[in-house]
């Protein structure tokens, strides 16, 4: 175990001791999977019989990181999943800037070939000198993926309450310990909803499967659009996008006239404005395991927090998620990121003093090395 | 709710609990349909109902007598289940709600709704020629994932969307046949006091199945020595094995198939043998089909399978193929021994 993974560990048991974690609503029919600091394994298949039995258990080991399903077992402990007994899910999205573009990755991630040995700062999908998609990559958190990525989710809020009916009270945001958020539903008439029916949700997210012909009435050889800004749904989203790009020419959506392969194209540009960049696999997958709120992140050493929607605005999600202290280290690092959490940092040094909150992250997530820690 | 059913509707809807309830109050019961000559009525023609759909993937029309119609309907699920071959129950299912549908159609938008909430629980409001339904109840019961059934193509608003009367009809058809299938996994026989003519009746459908089953078999045997499978994308062996387990699969998925066949060689004949395990084949349709993507008929144009992107929205698709865009391509690549690497995304 490396001194920082010492450190961490130490910093882990503490804030077990003194924190005292909140259990998923349902807890007898939940299944918990760990990830211990030293192994690599997971140990799945443990469940709680109370919310003290669960700390309990969180302030003798300390987890790295710690799971819960998201789905409702009659057996939550049993080792098969056949004998688990499936009861239902929660609807569960994911908002991960790892999916969305963002101007600060040029700042902070870096990314090696595998194939050339190539790299770089910034995204890239396959190797631009040789082509490979044998990419490894190192990304890292900053306040502006904050920004983008709380962008995303308060657009995906604003589909689940005015689209699909689901109100502020049967849903709560987490933040997931690292470059998102997860939102969280949980409502009875969805709970046993199987995998069709969260796609279908995931797809209407996304905006996957629009079929521009459905929005449009054929006027001689052109097409207009068949609804107005007010109409709920798809179709208002799409009405609001055309207002605001043509508002210029003309107010009146009536008077838009195009061929359709133009309207195809403007409709790809509506979608990929209004969509919400959510994870679909996370939403689709009815026994997957997520990170608890309240449990610490083992690449990071924050907080996974739960966050009310109504606060989701005013949060200063960064600085309240971390939990070491402010005391300065001296690290020594590679290529550290230009941009780190809220600080910026000096990429020509490769040993700097930092806080150890950030020193802490810089070390798990970087492998950094922890060459002089106060105390 | 209140909707006034007729004795009329139970003969049309015999699935539907008051209609189970009065068979309960008229006393008739398995030892009864066991023995006197209603009885034996009744046990015959719920043989001949089975067989046909084994035969002819057609569930017979009702008889005139609500009662009649009943039982023998409960009886053709008892000897169904007792089967106990989901390749079965999921044909009886089909084909029972396609004789449902006829008379849905038919139907106000009340009864339907009422329908659906009486065997799927359906959150719905009635409006002038339709409907406002909740999302879930929609999705759920959708035929398929494309054009105007995909959600994201609706107006949606505080979770429920307009469903007009004829697409009523069709969500609940498929309630029909869920709810079919879900009686009969319920289904349980108890042995000990089966009179003996039903042994025989059982005997008598289950020799039918078999034989039929047997046929597929051969058939599941033969795609597999074409050896051509293990070089198929997922998707495409997906949507073979979803038909070999006899499931009814929506239009799209049987497109992409029979596109995707045509387009590495397999004749007509050779796809026929395989839509053949579908629940609701019929081999003058599908031929006309088949011979249609295989460019054979009309616009003479042979249709190639759709690519992954449309795959993925249109919901057969849950993988990701390395370097793959379309299902073709996987396959050539495949049969050079380049087998693309997958990754299972749900």
């Amino acid at each position: 175990m490396s001194d920082a993974e010492a450190l961490a560990r130490k910093i882990f048991r503490e804030y077990y001791r003194r924190t005292e974690v909140e259990p998923p609503s349902r807890l007898l029919e939940r299944e918990f999977g760990f990830v211990l600091f030293g192994s690599k394994g997971m140990i799945r298949h443990v469940s709680f019989k109370s919310a003290m039995e669960m700390n309990a258990f969180l302030r003798s080991r300390y987890p790295k990181h710690v799971y819960y399903s998201s789905a409702y077992y009659e057996k939550p402990n049993a080792e098969r999943m056949d004998e688990k007994g499936w009861k239902g899910a929660d609807l569960i999205f994911d908002i991960d800037v790892d999916h969305i573009y963002t101007p600060c990755k040029e700042l902070h991630d870096r990314w090696v070939c595998r194939n050339c040995g190539a790299e770089g700062w910034g995204f890239v999908l396959k190797c631009p000198k040789c082509g490979s998609e044998r990419i490894s990559r190192k990304t890292w958190v900053c306040d502006t993926c904050i920004a983008v990525s709380r962008d995303e989710l308060l657009k995906l809020i604003e589909f689940l309450e005015d689209d699909f009916g689901i109100s502020e009270d049967e849903m709560y945001a987490v933040f997931s310990g690292h470059r998102g958020f997860h939102l969280h539903v949980e409502k009875e008439a969805l709970r046993e909803m199987g995998q069709d029916a969260r796609r279908e949700i995931s797809d209407y997210v996304r905006g996957v499967g629009i079929v521009p012909e459905l929005f449009l009435v054929k006027k001689g050889r052109r097409y207009t659009y068949k609804y107005d800004v007010d109409t709920p749904g798809w179709p208002g989203r799409i009405a609001r996008y055309l207002l605001f790009k043509y508002s210029g020419e003309s107010s009146a959506l009536d008077s838009l006239e195009f061929p359709l392969n133009v309207w195809k194209k403007i409709f790809d540009e509506a979608v990929s404005d209004g969509k919400s960049e959510i994870d679909e696999k996370v939403t689709i997958d009815v026994k997957r395991l997520i990170r608890l709120p309240g449990s610490l992140h083992g690449k990071t050493g924050m907080k996974v927090m739960k966050i009310d929607i109504k606060e989701l605005e005013q949060v200063d999600v960064l600085k309240k998620a971390v939990i070491a202290g402010d005391e300065e280290v001296v690290v020594r690092m590679e290529k550290p990121p230009k941009k780190v959490l809220w600080y910026t940092l000096d990429p020509g040094r490769e040993e700097f003093r930092a806080p150890l909150h950030l020193a802490l992250y810089l070390a798990l997530n970087g492998g950094a090395q922890l060459v002089r820690v106060a105390r | 709710m209140k909707v006034l059913l007729t004795l009329n509707d139970y003969a049309k809807y015999p699935f539907l609990p008051e209609a189970f309830n009065r068979i309960k109050e008229n006393r008739l019961t398995l030892d009864e349909l066991g023995e006197g000559e209603l009885g034996r009525e009744v046990l015959g023609e719920a043989v001949e109902r089975v067989k046909k759909v084994i035969r002819d993937r057609v569930y017979p029309a009702p008889l005139e007598d609500p009662d009649l119609e009943v039982a023998v309907f409960m009886t053709s699920l008892i000897l169904a289940a007792a089967v106990s071959d989901r390749v079965l129950w999921e044909r009886v299912a089909v084909a029972f709600s396609k004789r449902t549908s006829v008379f849905l159609e038919a139907e106000d938008s009340a009864k339907i709704v009422y329908i659906g909430w009486r065997i799927a629980g359906w959150q719905v409001v009635l409006e002038e020629e339709g409907a406002k339904m909740f999302f879930r109840d929609f999705i759920e019961y959708a035929p398929e994932y494309s054009g105007k059934w995909k959600l994201v193509n609706r107006v949606l608003s505080g979770g429920y969307l307009f469903v007009d009367k004829v697409e009523l009809a069709r969500l609940a058809e498929t309630a029909v046949k869920k709810y079919v299938y879900k009686l009969l996994e319920s289904v349980k026989i108890d042995y000990e006091s089966l009179p003996q003519s039903f042994f025989a009746a059982i005997e008598e459908v289950s020799r039918e199945w078999a034989a039929r089953r047997r046929e597929f078999t051969l058939i599941g045997v033969k795609i597999s020595s074409k050896e051509t499978p293990k070089y198929f994308p997922p998707c495409i062996q997906a949507i073979v094995e979803a038909l070999k387990s006899g499931k009814n699969l929506p239009h799209s998925a049987r497109f992409a198939l029979a596109a995707f066949l045509s387009n590495i060689g397999y004749s007509v004949d050779e796809m026929l043998e395989i839509f053949r395990l579908s629940p609701d084949f019929r081999e003058d349709i599908a031929r006309y089909q088949i011979e249609h993507i295989a460019g054979l008929r009309g616009s003479r144009t042979k249709y190639t399978p759709y690519k992954c992107d449309n795959m993925r929205s249109l919901g057969l698709c849950r993988w990701r193929c390395e370097g793959v865009k379309h299902p073709l391509q996987f396959f050539y690549r495949a049969l050079r021994g380049r087998r693309p690497r997958v990754v299972e995304e749900a």
